[in-house]
């Protein structure tokens, strides 16, 4: 990847990518892997770029497929060789932190979401217009309404006294 | 008062370290790492898998009373073991301290170097493996039965108390075999390996076009 694209390509969009693969990830390592993945794909597929939708929107629809790919992949991965394998929903405990704690406490909840909840609420809370979300994620933008409610609901109870 | 989720999310990411992204470094380090190992634990297997089915088919020749097919395969299979060990070895002997490029280049050129191996040896494997099989029927007992209540008292012409017709079906097949051995080889060869020597060409392909 040239360093020139990254640059100007990649690098003003990093936040939307970082987001995206804290969410995904549990440990610093996984997570730059992840990131490392994501750009490495931006770059190869710029080519496919249309211009249909915007920059922005391209890159979170490429970011939230690599992480689901890559996810999927690791939970492969861990149920074929690792007999210990955490089941889903299980709480993991994360090694990396941000600095602000309400932040780290809503990062663990979006984490015990399922992996489309994930990327519904992260879309949401970067203040993506249901029909962007609906169009990113492929479903229909009243039930992403209905399903924002929901997983809103969720975060809630989870976070319920733990956040002041 | 609690804070809702939307400003938590907000005010979080106004502290400027939340956004620092992760330096690109080594972009291909895991990938190249990744590659070659999965490709030696497929090869390991492969080598291993021929080993037991060269057992299991010299064990069932024999109760099938087919032993000299059963004998044949066995040498074969554990021949083409021995050559790709010792091609296997060789894949050990890359230096890991050199730069990814460098790395997967080296793998690729063992890659090629062991397909080449490979390729010439199809052109008889396969051959021997036609032969094998006629040759385990044909020496069978029960095959002979069959084909004497079949054929009954009709005497074709012999060369070496095989049938000519038979002969020269024989030998068209291995001559064909022959022919088309290589081109087997890279058909078997694209199932089993294909992806990953597909992601490997894409890997220096990036490369080269990092470097041009």
């Amino acid at each position: 990847m040239s360093n020139d694209f990254y640059i100007s390509s990649i690098l003003p969009y990093s936040g939307i990518i970082i987001k995206i693969c804290r969410a995904y990830t549990d440990s610093q390592e996984d997570f730059e892997d992840y990131y490392q993945e994501v750009c490495l794909q931006i770059w190869r597929s710029r080519d496919k770029f249309r211009g249909d939708a915007k920059w922005s929107t391209w890159i979170y629809r490429l970011t939230l497929n690599i992480c689901l790919t890559l996810i999927k992949k690791k939970k492969r991965h861990r149920e074929h060789y690792d007999s210990d394998y955490k089941i889903q929903n299980e709480i993991v405990e994360d090694e990396h932190t941000f600095s602000d704690e309400s932040l780290n406490l809503l990062y663990d909840a979006i984490k015990q979401l399922s992996e489309i909840d994930r990327a519904v609420i992260l879309l949401y809370l970067e203040e993506k217009p249901n029909k962007e979300i609906a169009d990113i994620i492929g479903v229909t933008p009243n039930n992403i309404g209905v399903r924002i409610n929901r997983i809103k609901e969720r975060l809630k109870k989870i976070l319920d006294g733990k956040i002041n | 008062m609690e804070k809702s989720i939307e400003s938590i999310w907000k005010e979080g990411f106004l502290d400027s370290n939340a956004m620092v992204a992760p330096k690109l470094n080594n972009l291909y380090n895991q990938k190249s790492i990744h590659i070659i190992d999965k490709f030696k634990r497929m090869f390991k297997i492969n080598l291993i898998a021929l080993v037991v089915f060269s057992f299991i088919i010299l064990i069932v020749s024999f109760f099938s009373k087919i032993p000299v097919m059963g004998i044949l395969m066995f040498i074969l299979f554990n021949v083409i073991v021995i050559v790709n060990k010792r091609l296997f070895k060789g894949l050990n002997t890359i230096d890991k301290n050199v730069s990814s490029y460098e790395y997967l280049k080296s793998f690729d050129t063992w890659m090629k170097d062991q397909i080449a191996v490979n390729y010439k040896m199809s052109k008889y494997i396969y051959p021997y493996i036609f032969i094998a099989l006629v040759s385990g029927f044909w020496f069978s007992n029960p095959f002979r039965e069959t084909l004497n209540r079949l054929f009954g008292n009709y005497q074709p012409y012999m060369v070496f108390d095989v049938p000519v017709f038979w002969a020269i079906g024989m030998l068209l097949m291995v001559i064909l075999l022959a022919i088309f051995g290589g081109r087997i080889y890279k058909w078997d060869l694209n199932i089993v390996y294909g992806h990953i020597l597909k992601k490997l060409d894409e890997l220096i392909a990036d490369m080269e076009d990092l470097r041009a």
